[in-house]
């Protein structure tokens, strides 16, 4: 094969990857993701975001009320990949959550604008809750 | 009284300049041999009527065992070399599309439920072995074995030396876990940072194996080189990597030693673990005797070169999201 030709099916690898790492949900899983503040639900004053665990986490990013005493729901269901080892650095939380479950993390109250972002141990799956 | 100028190829280092003169110099036809090493030539002059080409071959014999080659002709090797990272870059990106493209579709997050049991430890270590974890293990595996392979060094032993290591590391961690019942081995900053160690050897290590340090001539720090020393030459080193590599960060391990926590005695610990590790194993093996068999075939350097762009894109991915995770950068992708 010549170079001409190996360089048009490297740039054309090169923009597989990009579309891989960059584009949108390819379907699946993914299309299960709720609506827009939908995971969203408000019990005796305090705010709880759902959020599904597994290879990855669903929704990617939720838009929460700031000003309210907020926890998240995690539920796993047979979860054994990295999405089971959560990391939520703003409060500290480390924890591999069990196979199947729901674990409960109180996340404070945040400001508007702010946001708190959860990701796995190996850091490739991440979410975000958005206050405003 | 002739002067003819030669290219030489092999030149890495020095030192070679004063070996190849003396070694030339020492031949009774040759009056003066001058090495230019940043031009690759040898300038001698002789009072030999033989042809250039004649002279070339003559010489290279002499030099040959050194690992150093003359020719008249500018090697044509430097450019199949340069013609083979042509080859290797689409082979390597292939094979890391199809890799990520593995990740995204969603196949391997199967739904395992209930007890975990030695035999679903095994099929979620086979998972595993192929999952993102692939990704800083595997590519762990892939780099060293090749390194090892091109330094020819006794890899068979080194590789059943690294998975003995790794599997009994983990049966007998497994074992502490069920036993103590707590956390140890599951701090995940410690394992993060572990990650990021784990993906800056693989950076390092593609790049060599593309040939980039080579190529410029920037050599390895000597630190660098006397821990790969070890390696190739102490049985310990590769047991202890094993070992290590049961504290690097994947979900499906992580996951896994929890099962070994909550199991509740040394035994059940021991058994799940272990069945994890084998279920990792025929991926792992694969990756390190596949890699040993390419880099004895003939298509080495190919082999070579692409192990170094795959190994190189699995670093940079585990790079960047060990940093995500660290939380010092934003994440920048979801796979």
């Amino acid at each position: 094969m010549n170079k001409t030709a190996l360089s048009i099916i490297t740039s054309g690898l090169i923009i597989g990857v990009g579309i891989i790492f960059l584009g949108g949900p390819i379907s699946g899983s993914e299309t299960a993701s709720t609506e827009p503040g939908q995971n969203i639900e408000i019990r005796d004053g305090v705010q709880y975001v759902t959020i599904d665990a597994k290879g990855g986490y669903f929704p990617r990013v939720s838009s929460a009320q700031a000003n309210l005493p907020t926890k998240l729901i995690v539920k796993t269901n047979g979860t054994y990949d990295c999405s089971a080892a959560l990391v939520i650095r703003s409060v500290g939380y480390q924890k591999v959550l069990p196979q199947t479950g729901e674990e409960i993390i109180d996340i404070g109250t945040s400001e508007a604008g702010s946001s708190v972002r959860g990701t796995c141990s190996m850091g490739m799956y991440s979410f975000v809750v958005d206050f405003n | 009284m002739k002067t003819h100028t030669l290219h030489v190829s092999g030149t890495n280092c020095s030192s070679c300049k004063i070996l190849i003169e003396n070694i030339l110099n020492e031949q009774d036809f040759i009056q003066n041999a001058r090495v230019d090493l940043k031009e690759e030539i040898v300038e001698i002059e002789t009072n030999s009527d033989q042809s250039p080409e004649k002279l070339a071959d003559m010489l290279t014999d002499k030099i040959k065992s050194n690992g150093y080659i003359l020719s008249v002709e500018k090697t044509i090797k430097e450019k199949s070399v340069d013609d083979v990272i042509w080859k290797a870059l689409p082979i390597g990106l292939g094979l890391l599309v199809l890799f990520f493209l593995l990740q995204r579709s969603g196949i391997l997050n199967l739904g395992i439920g209930g007890q975990t049991t030695a035999t679903t430890s095994f099929i979620i270590g086979l998972i595993a072995s192929v999952s993102s974890c692939l990704a800083i293990v595997g590519g762990l595996v892939l780099s060293l074995s090749a390194k090892i392979s091109q330094d020819k060094v006794s890899d068979t032993k080194t590789f059943l030396l690294f998975h003995t290591g790794r599997i009994v590391s983990f049966a007998v961690l497994g074992g502490v876990l069920g036993a103590v019942g707590s956390a140890i081995g599951i701090n995940f900053t410690l394992t993060a940072i572990l990650g990021l160690i784990a993906s800056l050897v693989m950076l390092m290590l593609g790049l060599n194996l593309i040939g980039v340090f080579k190529k410029n001539k920037i050599a390895l720090p000597s630190g660098i080189f006397n821990f790969f020393r070890k390696i190739e030459h102490k049985i310990f080193t590769p047991l202890i990597l094993g070992f290590a590599t049961f504290f690097l960060p994947c979900g499906f391990t992580q996951s896994m030693q929890v099962s070994a926590l909550s199991s509740g005695s040394f035994v059940s610990g021991m058994l799940i673990m272990f069945a994890f590790a084998l279920g990792t194993l025929p991926m792992l093996l694969l990756l390190s005797f596949g890699s040993a068999s390419f880099a004895h075939g003939k298509h080495a350097p190919l082999f070579f070169k692409s192990a170094g762009v795959v190994v190189i894109g699995l670093g940079l991915f585990s790079l960047l999201a060990g940093l995500a995770g660290l939380g010092i950068i934003n994440p920048l992708f979801n796979i």
